[in-house]
């Protein structure tokens, strides 16, 4: 991830990469987020940010999250994330009971009395994992609170939102359309 | 003048350290026993001073000096959002603490922006309600030293500002220490460490300077007999299930019971053959209605 700060304080712009760097990792964005670029003037004030980030299609289904295998009495799931085992417990326990589902390895999961076909499609999760609102909570979090007027513009794997106390200019907004370019 | 001191030693013949205290005209503010150890937070009279440490030497004890053990600190964050807690604001408080203080942790309405900066009359109230506020606010030099002064600078308590910038001081603030402005962890440098003890040592500083000040115009009631008085005559202050029922302060008391319930009660309360209410000012305190005792100078009754 790279982090790109442009601060005429230049000590607190260089505490704010920090409090980005954090912040990112405090989400779990560390894989999801390409880069950030800020822009700060105190003097003005107004407060840039600009997040490049990877789409993310969430996944639902068993079948989607691991390789389901048929065994003799029973199905065998190895889910490809660890990210995921705790939702999948949870539901197959729901659908089939405790004493019929037990967790063989860290990623491996028995089903018994179970054909593969009625597991593939069990979905663990009713929603998709949103990453656009967690990227918007990472924007909310880093930029100071103060600056409450707010001009967010959006594309496909980027966000960028320009703060200040007062309304935005059009001389901010173009800043901002400028970001990864300046 | 009172000398504040934390011991540390073990049980096994503590009380001829009290003794002595009780002897030479000392207190013990605060006594915590865990298993065979034993923390004292002592007031002793200054020419006691090298008696006592002798004794604690005798004792096979420590103790050092900690002028905050009696002072209630104020850590004000500009709001109780994610921005600003829990740090730095907590850490610094925790640092206060281990230095003897007790601490309340107030978060202003509006203590964020530039021009929107503001304290309301009651949120300035409450912070006067302590013996002195530790204000910790952002990374931006400009903000600190143009728009943030005036949530402090009328205060007519004393203050110490953190914040990011390294700058020698701030118009308005009693002290500054930089290095602390806004940050996402908990303090587990080395680095953050000494900063958060430069800012206790500080507020120390700060303290002792408000004890001189005292002491030209001595308190008619030492703050450590009336917090004994108050819980010898008025058990319930005791029992309270609020952490430190009867908190010290430079001079004089926080009761955490309602005041309503509890105001004649304690101005009742008899010390040296007077009543409490003649020597002391008891007023209704913002924070939940408790009360606050305020001795009065010893130069108002000659």
């Amino acid at each position: 991830m790279q982090t790109f700060v442009d601060s005429t304080d230049r000590m607190g712009g260089e505490q704010y990469r920090y409090i980005a760097e954090k912040m990112v990792e405090d989400l779990g964005l560390t894989g999801t987020v390409e880069g950030i670029w800020m822009r700060i003037r105190p003097e003005e004030p107004f407060f840039i940010i600009s997040i490049k980030y990877r789409e993310f299609v969430g996944k639902n289904t068993i079948a989607e999250l691991g390789s389901v295998e048929s065994r003799k009495d029973g199905v065998k799931i190895t889910l490809f994330s660890e990210v995921d085992v705790g939702d999948a417990l949870k539901t197959l326990w729901g659908v089939y009971g405790r004493d019929r589902v037990e967790q063989g390895g860290r990623m491996d999961i028995r089903v018994n009395g179970v054909e593969a076909e009625d597991v593939k499609c069990i979905k663990i999760r009713e929603k998709p994992i949103d990453v656009g609102s967690k990227v918007n909570e990472l924007a909310l979090r880093i930029i100071p609170e103060g600056f409450r007027v707010r001009h967010v513009t959006k594309r496909d794997g980027e966000v960028t939102i320009v703060a200040a106390e007062d309304p935005i200019k059009e001389e901010w907004k173009r800043q901002a359309e400028a970001a990864w370019r300046a | 003048m009172l000398k504040y001191l934390l011991f540390e030693g073990g049980l096994y013949k503590h009380e001829l350290m009290t003794e002595y205290l009780e002897d030479v005209g000392g207190f013990i503010v605060q006594k915590n026993v865990a298993g065979l150890d034993l923390i004292m937070n002592l007031a002793v009279p200054e020419e006691e001073l090298e008696n006592v440490k002798k004794l604690a030497a005798e004792l096979k004890g420590k103790i050092k000096l900690a002028p905050l053990i009696g002072v209630e600190v104020a850590v004000v964050a500009p709001t109780l959002s994610r921005h600003h807690l829990p740090h730095p604001a907590c850490d610094v408080a925790e640092n206060l603490r281990r230095h003897g203080a007790k601490t309340n942790i107030i978060g202003l309405s509006r203590g964020v922006g530039q021009k929107i900066v503001h304290s309301s009359p009651k949120e300035r109230e409450l912070i006067e309600e302590h013996d002195i506020a530790v204000f910790t606010l952002g990374n931006f030099e400009r903000c600190l030293t143009k728009y943030k002064p005036p949530l402090y600078k009328d205060l007519a308590i004393p203050v110490i500002v953190t914040g990011g910038p390294e700058l020698g001081s701030l118009e308005g603030a009693q002290g500054y220490v930089g290095g602390i402005g806004r940050y996402p962890e908990r303090a587990r440098t080395g680095d953050m460490i000494d900063k958060l003890r430069s800012v206790s040592e500080l507020a120390g500083a700060v303290v002792e300077e408000r004890r001189r000040e005292l002491d030209l115009d001595p308190l008619v009631l030492e703050p450590t007999v009336v917090k004994d008085e108050v819980e010898r005559q008025i058990p319930e202050a005791k029992e309270a299930l609020s952490p430190n029922p009867v908190t010290l302060k430079i001079d004089g008391v926080r009761i955490k019971l309602q005041y309503d319930d509890y105001k004649e009660k304690v101005s009742g309360i008899v010390i040296n053959g007077k009543r409490l209410g003649e020597y002391s000012v008891i007023k209704r305190s913002q924070m939940r209605d408790y009360i606050l005792v305020k001795v009065l100078p010893a130069s108002m009754f000659q």
